[in-house]
């Protein structure tokens, strides 16, 4: 059924499909909205699960780690502070290695307080373990949620969905909203074969040794890498079954690009128009958008850039005294790849600030036209 | 650790145990039951231990629950029907939705089928003694029924031709009905109890003659009328209240005519007034003080304003004539509230010279009871009343003793009787050991706790009341009275009961509602509150075991009981 819906709703609209059976959540802005969705759907007996109103984000978690142990499928919804609170609990679900799926919309992280795009909270929990899909709009938030249940259940570590605040989680699309049966053939009920069994009870997380943890530290890595491989077959089977597919990357006219703009999220979608412009202007500038962030595509992008002469990375983020994460990720990426591209950094959208088709067309042909990359990112302050 | 799960490594988890580090150690303070007495308790004049049968109920073991009554109390079908239930008014409950309808759920007890009911059994007494017990009323029999099940023989003496007195004489039928009364009585009779009826004490046997008994228990009521002392009250038509009372529980045919006037503002010008509108009168009950200030029962006013039966305050009768009609004409001084009397109610003050008057057909005077102290000893009688001399062997008991008036508190004088009179048989003469007895502070003691400390040998410790300020009601969801159904629009053409049984759903939900104030009832917070997991509770004892070893002391089982059953103790 096709809707004009908010990215939010999708979220929701993919969660009720799943039938997820636990939704622990608590409310923030800019995710509040699916928390709604589903909490009325729960009201009007439409919502094949429950929902769990927990005082924090940090319960909401717990929660969700208490009911995934069991073997159930579970949910929640954050953003920016919440899932900032969450911490602690990220860490235990991915280390207990257990199929949670999340959306984060992602809001600037305070202070100062604020509520727009930026992907700073996300990429805050990088190290936690959970596997990150950042995307690019509604339509793809709502796909991503039914293939992260798949992808997750197979590797038995979290996702997280992440989406930009408002670009994504509340402007409203044509969005195509599966059938119920269709979902159904695509994701079975679940049954793992890893679970607390509540009839043998045990002691969860005990102390364990030095080589004991090493070992868990291990085995989660080799899941967590099997993800790229998984990630594009389960992407292969939606698209069978669905007509719509993402890949862990998505390059768009990338071939003989001199200079190739990368991007994450909602961002992409105002660069197709820029690099498309560039195109029919006979400049040779491609695109290349990074959806899968845990784990890091290097593979992929090794490949894709492959004969690329330059990149301009784009950062809807920024770590202090690091420079931008995406661009950090992709440079140690491409370091070992023979003649790898110059890396261009650009700090452009933080705070949930316009980033124009004209801001983006200006970055590419500045990157052209520049020789050697600087060391420190450039920060794009508009106007 | 993690031995098991360390073969696939996915989910941290160990089927070992971490039993051997005693954690317990890191406190020296440990959870420990403890029983308080629940205000319901102390405040009922018997003693009964009422969250106890209540949590019976709850589980539906009804003969149980029927033998926890019986301990203190021989007459739930009674009490559960015309006690004026103080144990409600002491509910911690009241002060957060309303009380547990506690008299409702004993009347529920009480009403067990015969096949059903618990055997009472005598404890073992190698020295029986042989006690006299002068009249058969709810003190009385009382009584005769504590001493039988402390093993001795009690001979009652009644000096009408059945037993129970008040209950039998003066309670009307359609507050308890008499096959109520017959069923306890049975019960009580059915004991190792000897009883002459028809044997007046004074008339057919002389007190002196009683002597070679052990010991003597006075209770012969007070059934004797105070007098109107006015001019015209032996004209025909004018009644007194319990010569007409017993006409009724007679069964007697009476007449009354069209209208009547009642006089007094007790129980029993209540039970009168409502008899003569079952006999087809229109009653209007006069009463000396305001509405306030009637000593009945405020359940039994209600119902008597719901049958239709008017009042008029503020007025004493000071003469009756015959008018020219052949009807009933009283004159009635007009009175005023004046300064507070012993009771702390406003005197009646006559207001000079405004008289009112009023015709009736009759007039029923119920101005209060007499007791009959004619055939007392001097030495025995004192203020109008039986003065009793424990230490000569003689005790008294019921209204014809200084206590109120009530049929509770008639059972708690024969109850401290007989335990005083078994305590001084085998030689304890410590006044204060039925003071080891009390529960709370409202002067009722405990038949269950004599019982243990006889059979052991070891006095109780004496409990806090667990009042309304140590109940955690975040645990309790608020809830409403469960109200007994009544009778319809009929009940004034019969003398049949006006309340109507309790159905066990009724009895269960109301059961239910009770906090069991310092008592456990096997609630399980502390079991699903301790973060350690050492305590494991015996729903059916209602007790708990404590695994020290492990137990932090934390106190999170203390805090979570929502009724003060769990406290903390330092065992250092």
């Amino acid at each position: 059924m096709r809707d004009f819906i908010s990215g939010n709703d999708g979220v929701a609209h993919a969660v009720r499909l799943c039938r997820t059976p636990l939704i622990a959540a608590y409310p923030i802005t800019p995710q509040t909205s699916i928390y709604e969705r589903l909490s009325g759907w729960e009201a009007s007996g439409q919502l094949n699960g429950i929902m769990m109103r927990t005082e924090s984000e940090h319960s909401a978690m717990a929660s969700c780690i208490g009911a995934s142990l069991t073997g159930v499928r579970t949910f929640t919804a954050t953003s920016s502070q919440g899932l900032a609170l969450m911490h602690e609990m990220l860490h235990f679900a991915a280390g207990c290695r257990l199929p949670i799926v999340m959306a984060n919309v992602n809001r600037i992280i305070s202070a100062p307080w604020g509520f727009w795009a930026d992907h700073l909270d996300s990429l805050s929990q990088r190290d936690t373990g959970w596997v990150q899909f950042y995307c690019e709009n509604g339509q793809e938030a709502l796909d991503t949620v039914i293939q992260a249940y798949r992808i997750a259940e197979q590797v038995y570590l979290p996702v997280m969905i992440a989406l930009d605040a408002f670009f994504v989680s509340h402007f409203v699309e044509p969005l195509e909203i599966p059938e119920q049966d269709q979902v159904d053939g695509f994701l079975p009920p679940l049954n793992l074969p890893h679970k607390f069994d509540v009839d043998k009870p045990g002691f969860l997380v005990p102390v364990v040794s030095s080589e004991k943890y090493r070992e868990y530290k291990h085995l989660a890595a080799v899941g967590m890498d099997s993800v790229k491989e998984i990630a594009l077959r389960v992407d292969g089977e939606f698209r069978e079954k669905f007509g719509r597919g993402y890949g862990i990357i998505e390059p768009f006219m990338l071939d003989d690009a001199e200079v190739v703009v990368v991007t994450a999220g909602s961002m992409t979608s105002t660069a197709r128009l820029a690099i498309r412009k560039m195109r029919e202007e006979g400049k040779k500038a491609g695109l290349l958008k990074i959806r899968a962030f845990r784990p890091f595509p290097v593979e992929a992008l090794q490949q894709a850039l492959r004969g690329r002469k330059k990149i301009a990375v784009l950062d809807r983020d920024f770590s202090l005294g690091g420079g931008g994460i995406f661009c950090q990720e992709l440079r140690s990426a491409l370091v070992h790849s023979p003649d790898h591209p110059l890396v261009f950094s650009y700090i452009a959208g933080v705070g949930g600030t316009d980033v124009s088709p004209e801001t983006i067309e200006q970055i590419a042909t500045r990157a052209m036209a520049r020789s050697e990359p600087a060391d420190e990112p450039e920060w794009i302050m508009g106007e | 650790m993690g031995r098991e799960d360390s073969e696939n490594f996915v989910i941290p988890i160990s089927y070992g145990s971490t039993e051997s580090i005693e954690t317990g150690q890191w406190s020296s303070k440990k959870p420990r039951t403890r029983q308080l007495v629940p205000p319901c308790q102390e405040a009922c004049p018997a003693g009964t231990d009422i969250p106890r049968f209540v949590h019976l109920v709850e589980k539906g073991k009804y003969r149980e629950a029927l033998s926890a009554i019986l301990v203190e109390n021989p007459f739930p079908g009674v009490c559960g029907r015309v006690c004026y239930h103080p144990c409600e008014a002491g509910c911690n409950r009241a002060s957060y939705d309303e009380s547990v309808s506690i008299q409702m759920l004993e009347r529920f007890v009480s009403s067990l089928k015969s096949g059903d009911l618990p055997r009472l059994q005598p404890v073992p007494n190698e020295a029986p003694r042989r006690v006299a017990i002068i009249g058969s009323g709810p003190a009385g029999l009382s009584c005769a029924y504590f001493l039988a099940l402390l093993g001795h023989h009690p001979v009652i003496f009644e000096a009408r031709d059945e037993p129970g007195g008040v209950l039998r004489w003066g309670i009307p039928p359609f507050r308890l009905p008499k096959a109520v009364l017959k069923k306890e009585v049975r019960r009580i009779l059915a004991l190792p109890i000897e009883l002459k009826t028809g044997c007046r004490v004074g008339r057919d046997v002389a007190l002196d003659e009683l002597d070679w008994f052990d010991a003597v228990f006075l209770s012969p009521g007070a059934e004797l009328n105070a007098q109107l002392s006015i001019e015209g009250q032996d004209l025909e038509g004018v009644w007194d209240g319990g010569e007409f009372l017993m006409a009724v529980n007679s069964g007697r045919d009476i007449s009354l005519g069209a209208e009547t006037l009642v006089i007094g503002g007790g129980n029993t010008a209540i039970d009168v007034a409502r008899s003569a509108l079952r006999l087809g009168s229109s009653v209007t009950i006069a009463y000396r003080r305001t509405w306030d200030a009637m000593p009945a029962i405020r359940d039994e006013v209600s119902e008597a304003e719901e049958e239709g039966i008017r009042f008029t305050f503020l007025v004493q009768p000071v003469s009756i004539h015959r008018t020219g009609d052949g009807r009933l004409s009283v004159t009635f001084q007009r009175m005023e509230p004046g300064a507070p009397d012993g009771s702390g109610r406003p005197r009646a003050v006559p207001v000079e010279g405004e008289y009112a008057t009023v015709q009736a057909d009759s007039v029923i005077s119920a101005v209060g009871e007499r007791v009959d102290l004619s055939w007392i000893p001097e030495k025995l009688a004192g203020g109008g009343l039986v003065d009793p001399d424990p230490d000569a062997g003689i005790f008294a008991g019921g209204d014809a003793a200084r206590q109120p008036r009530t049929i509770v508190n008639a059972i708690a004088s024969a109850k401290r009787a007989a335990i005083s009179m078994d305590l001084s048989f085998r030689g304890i003469r410590d006044r204060g050991a039925l003071s080891q007895l009390r529960t709370g502070g409202k002067g009722s003691i405990s038949m269950a706790a004599y019982l243990e400390a006889r059979a052991s040998g070891v006095w109780p410790e004496i409990k806090d009341v667990a009042t309304g300020d140590r109940i955690n009601t975040l645990f309790f969801e608020k809830s409403g009275r469960v109200r007994s159904r009544k009778l319809g629009k009929k009940r004034l053409k019969s003398f049949l009961e006006v309340n109507l049984s309790p159905d066990a759903r009724m009895a269960l939900r109301s059961a239910s509602r009770c906090y069991s104030c310092g008592r456990c009832n096997a609630c399980l917070n502390c079991y699903y509150f301790c973060p350690e997991g050492v305590i494991s509770v015996d729903v059916e004892q209602c007790t708990r075991t404590i695994d020290d070893a492990h137990c932090k002391g934390c106190g999170t089982c203390a805090t979570a009981c929502p009724r003060t059953a769990v406290e903390m103790k330092d065992l250092s």
